[in-house]
């Protein structure tokens, strides 16, 4: 059997934020071309742990390697191959599309910058929006827009941190299907967290459960769901796994410990 | 250790607050507007004192000139950091492969190039309505020049790393800080008007050895090395002192997390 390479390898992940540990000893790994769902209540570390991935939050201990290499000494080469995509963060509101998108490209250093910049907003079907202000588009033509950026540099690997919060479930369908079609195509890996367990069961491969910084579940959408929710089902149903997951944890604690 | 430098990343970052530049009034009233009115209003001044000194008109013009670059470039450095944190794209940016030598260095750039872009406007204005050439300093305008900048730059890469640690609520900080030293500068004034407590700080402070030295070589056509070696060697000393601060806080910021949130 072929091993695959991990392009997203994270080893014993630690960070604490005073007497708060926010990810605590966390390990996973993500292979090239698959599809990591990285889910959990609010407060659970997530973001956290994509903020050391993205090196904006200094982690106490533990590795992080992207292709093989360590992060921290390596950051500029791997940077290059990685992008980020958040519904938090929206891109400068002043500047047209194509400028925002623009400035990214040298960011990345994308070669024939202003052509990618087409490329991408003619794959994304947004070129009739090129010189709209980002001010002036709808919270869906905004997720587009950051999806345009996250996709700017051909990323390699792609974190994707609740990317289409508070949109609609029309958006959210075609943001979907819009990721599925370039992760095949591109054959990307992406890491992706959100509190939409329709968007994971319709993109992930595998998803890690995790809580207080832990891992506390993983496996494939069909086996989680097989798993935890201990029947033969047909068809993954993460929301009910998620909310097994989180109420069980909820009673342990109550209980007097975390079991992990 | 690796030095990762990329001219196509910093020009990103000019290219951002190029776009930036006319698309925000304030901005484009930043380069242009405020530098003008400044100079129109202690030019007036100046056409005024000068029935009794021209020099004294001189000192007024190239004080102000003078002061615009580095007020312009000081303050510059931080609104410009600032502008990602309104846009909340500071992680966007931050995720990028630029680097943080990168990031500082290209807003440093960025109010550079700005100032020039004033000063062009100023000294035409200058030369054509009140008839002073702020060339007229010769050589030493560049030595001058050099040496606000450097104070300027430091003041900036200062404002930058209380922003990072304590957020948006400090902003004002970067706009503050030049405004709050202009008095003791002795910009438009000798360092000998000031009471004589100040007298023995304001020597601490680099702009007050440049504006010395400027009224020196208006008065005297001769250039005052002393003046012009004491504020490089403060210079270098607060530069050295600013950016191990700015290093410290962001590191503490990325520590904290506060970074992530700004």
């Amino acid at each position: 059997m072929i091993k695959n390479t991990p392009v997203l390898e994270v080893s014993n992940l630690v960070k604490k934020f005073g007497g708060f540990t926010a990810v605590d000893n966390l390990s996973f790994s993500v292979d090239e071309g698959q599809v990591l769902g990285f889910l959990g209540p609010n407060g659970a570390g997530k973001s956290t742990t994509i903020n050391c991935l993205l090196g904006v939050v200094e982690k106490d201990s533990g590795e992080i390697k992207m292709f093989g290499k360590d992060l921290a000494s390596h950051r500029v080469e791997v940077m290059g191959k990685v992008n980020y995509c958040s519904a938090e963060y929206i891109l400068p509101y002043s500047l047209t599309l194509y400028e925002n998108l623009l400035v990214y490209a040298h960011y990345y250093e994308v070669k024939n910058a202003k052509n990618r910049v087409l490329e991408v907003l003619d794959d994304l079907e947004m070129t009739d929006l090129k010189s709209a202000r980002i001010r002036s588009l709808s919270l869906g033509q905004r997720a587009r827009a950051n999806f345009a950026k996250a996709l700017i540099n051909k990323p390699k690997l792609l974190l994707l941190d609740e990317p289409m919060a508070s949109m609609d479930p029309d958006v959210v369908d075609k943001g979907i299907k819009l990721i599925k079609k370039i992760q095949k195509e591109e054959k990307m890996t992406i890491l992706y967290t959100s509190h939409n367990m329709w968007e994971i069961e319709q993109v992930a491969d595998d998803v890690v459960f995790v809580n207080h910084g832990k891992i506390i579940a993983q496996g494939t959408p069909l086996e989680l769901t097989r798993q935890e929710l201990k029947f033969e089902a047909k068809e993954p149903n993460l929301r009910e796994v998620f909310i097994e997951l989180s109420r069980r944890q909820m009673v342990e604690e109550e209980n007097g410990g975390l079991s992990t | 250790m690796r030095l990762d430098l990329s001219v196509t990343r910093i020009y990103a970052l000019g290219l951002r607050h190029y776009f930036l530049t006319f698309r925000h009034l304030e901005r484009f009233a930043d380069l242009f507007i405020f530098p003008i009115v400044g100079l129109l209003l202690w030019g007036f001044l100046a056409n005024y004192v000068q029935v009794q000194s021209q020099t004294l008109a001189s000192f007024f013009l190239g004080g102000m000139i003078l002061w615009i670059i580095f007020e312009r470039v000081g303050t510059s450095v931080g609104i410009d950091f600032m502008y990602e944190l309104w846009d909340r794209n500071l992680v966007n940016v931050l995720a990028t492969p630029l680097t943080t030598i990168e990031f500082i260095g290209g807003l440093v750039l960025v109010s550079i190039v700005k100032v020039f872009v004033s000063l062009f406007a100023m000294v035409v204005i200058a030369l054509f309505y009140y008839h002073f050439s702020i060339f007229s300093l010769g050589v030493s305008l560049v030595l001058f020049w050099i040496n606000l900048v450097i104070f300027a730059v430091t003041l900036g890469t200062f404002s930058i790393g209380v922003i990072s640690r304590w957020g948006h609520s400090v902003g004002p900080l970067t706009w503050v800080l030049p405004f709050a030293i202009q008095p003791f500068a002795a910009v438009f004034y000798p360092v000998s008007i000031l009471p004589s407590f100040f007298q023995k700080i304001v020597w601490f402070l680099p702009l007050a050895h440049v504006f010395e030295g400027m009224r020196y070589t208006i008065s005297t056509k001769m250039f005052s090395f002393d003046h012009f070696f004491a504020a490089l060697g403060l210079n270098i000393i607060y530069f050295a002192l600013s950016i191990s601060f700015f290093t410290f806080m962001f590191k503490r910021s990325k520590k904290s997390g506060t970074l992530a949130k700004l």
